[in-house]
């Protein structure tokens, strides 16, 4: 029996996105609930990253994107139809549901300019308040030690993991309440795969995670609750329980793939 | 075949190549060997102290200094209006308008950089007659006008390099400033703008190249042989482009025409500094916002 959702964090109902008249999601309807990780995986071209786009409202940066169908997520304890008339502005909006990519996106700045920077211009943080915001959401990520001394260098000069630490730790500074996460591990190697696998883990009390993976065996390991995306439709919903039935979960997914 | 078309390509780019460095060393070179030997305290102040000078204490009859400081004005009123302007013209095409909008404005300003500068001078020209047939009788060419009009001629570098260099920013950079939550003018000033300032910068060094050299735009507007130092934007002015064509054209020594090669030196000079100032300001200014 699926438990009974009183509380969701995000409600997507019959959502359709549309780019230059090419159909790319068709009637995705899910229900995401808070504290949970959230995994979506399915073949390339499925439209995986364009309904995490939807959630922050980033495929409308593309050209020629038509969406319809809602899309309501929980702000301060109220459902908010973020494509509604009266939805919060779109930066607002974009700070509150962050995202991260699959490649490591910093600004071409230093490490510091890199966390300092968005909070100086969207929250008008100044001085100590900043320095302490950059800090907490450093040490979020476990990056503090490893930065400390060298915030004046280049954010490029980081390995590639510790460039997706910083990432993430820029959009935990800004205070989200949502963690778009598309395939963050898809090009750091093992030992920085697990430490990024691990913090998801460790955040998903605080924040609603929706992670989209590349990898089966990720999604088993990381996700209490798994979609299957294909051609743009869901074509399976998982739950923890279903997860851990590794014949189950390799028969539905033989089918689906 | 394809291999000896292959040389003949990597021949050719070689050639070109060391055809356009030997050209501006033979240039520079001629100018230096012509030029060097006549510049000195009289070419700049004539017989005056170079104090006096300086400090406006006494006029320049027969130097260069109020032409030199002519041309510097010049320059850095029209950059003035042309920077700014034109920075915000390329923002504008590049992140702003529509596909319809970019085509037909791109055409204005290529319509723009195509006009000839003696039309940009009859233009000047044409406008302050003008004025004083209908709202300011008393105005007249001056260092304002012709700044304005350099201005607008030189426009079009400063708008196509804005353009360029921020349509050149790809899709990853781009879509950060709104992951991070900033509007889209913040992303502009606070992301696109600094990535851009390499690529900006060299439209400004251009824009300020020919506002130094153009001298039909400023033979209309006005630019004089014996106006002194500029004494104010309202006032006519003197410049070393007018001086260097006025010392060609009626030399009658051969001392004069030396003093014209020393003079296009001296132009050199002034453009090759006001270029490394721009170079120095935007590398410091670089490395200041990538930190901070």
């Amino acid at each position: 029996m699926e438990k009974v959702v009183t509380n969701p964090a995000i409600v997507v109902e019959e959502l359709c996105v549309e780019f230059s008249g090419k159909t790319v999601l068709e009637n995705v309807s899910l229900t995401i609930l808070p504290a949970e990780l959230h995994v979506i995986i399915g073949p390339s071209g499925s439209g995986k990253s364009t309904l995490l786009r939807a959630i922050n409202r980033l495929n409308e940066f593309f050209p020629n994107c038509r969406t319809s169908g809602l899309v309501r997520i929980r702000l301060d304890g109220h459902l908010v139809d973020i494509y509604a008339r009266d939805a919060p502005p779109l930066p607002e909006l974009r700070r509150r549901v962050a995202m991260v990519f699959q490649t490591p996106a910093v600004l071409p700045f230093s490490i510091e300019k890199n966390m300092t920077m968005p909070l100086k211009v969207t929250l008008g943080l100044r001085g100590g308040e900043l320095r302490e915001r950059m800090e907490w959401a450093l040490r979020q990520v476990g990056l503090w030690d490893e930065v400390e001394a060298r915030l004046l260098d280049e954010a490029t000069t980081l390995s590639g993991g510790q460039q997706q630490r910083l990432c993430l730790a820029r959009a935990l500074a800004l205070g989200p309440q949502v963690l778009l996460v598309d395939e963050p591990t898809a090009s750091l190697d093992f030992r920085a795969t697990e430490t990024i696998e691990q913090l998801l883990v460790d955040l998903k009390d605080r924040y609603t995670i929706i992670a989209v993976s590349h990898s089966l065996s990720q999604a088993r390991r990381l996700a209490d609750r798994l979609w299957v995306l294909r051609e743009g439709r869901v074509m399976q919903q998982m739950n923890r329980r279903q997860l851990q039935d590794a014949a189950l979960f390799q028969e539905i997914i033989d089918n689906i793939f | 075949m394809k291999k000896i078309a292959d040389r003949c390509l990597v021949g050719f780019a070689w050639l070109s190549a060391g055809m356009v460095t030997l050209a501006a060393v033979m240039l520079v070179g001629f100018l230096l060997r012509r030029g060097l030997a006549s510049i000195d305290g009289s070419l700049f102040f004539g017989e005056t102290h170079w104090l006096d000078a300086v400090s406006g204490r006494a006029p320049v009859f027969e130097g260069i200094w109020p032409a030199l400081m002519g041309t510097l004005y010049l320059v850095l009123v029209s950059s003035f209006v042309s920077i700014p302007v034109g920075i915000a013209s390329g923002v504008y095409l590049a992140e702003y308008a529509s596909k319809r909008v970019r085509a037909s404005l791109g055409c204005a300003v290529d319509l723009l950089a195509g006009t000839p500068s003696i039309v940009m001078g009859l233009f000047g020209f044409a406008l302050i007659l003008l004025l004083r047939r209908t709202l300011f009788p008393q105005a007249g060419t001056s260092l304002a006008l012709a700044a304005l009009c350099i201005a607008l001629l030189v426009l079009p570098y400063v708008i196509r390099t804005t353009q360029t260099a921020l349509q050149a920013i790809p899709v990853h950079l781009r879509i950060l400033g709104p992951v991070c939550g900033l509007s889209g003018l913040q992303a502009i000033v606070h992301i696109l703008l600094p990535v851009a300032s390499r690529g900006i910068l060299s439209g400004v060094i251009l824009a300020m190249g020919r506002a130094a050299e153009d001298t039909a735009v400023i033979l209309l507007t006005g630019v004089v042989a014996q106006a002194g130092m500029p004494r104010g934007l309202w006032e006519r002015f003197e410049a070393l482009p007018f001086r260097i064509y006025y010392l060609a054209a009626e030399h009658q020594t051969r001392r004069q025409l030396d003093q014209g090669f020393a003079t296009s030196l001296v132009l050199l000079l002034l453009t090759s500094t006001l270029f490394l100032t721009a170079f120095m300001l935007q590398r410091r200014f670089e490395k200041r916002w990538k930190k901070w």
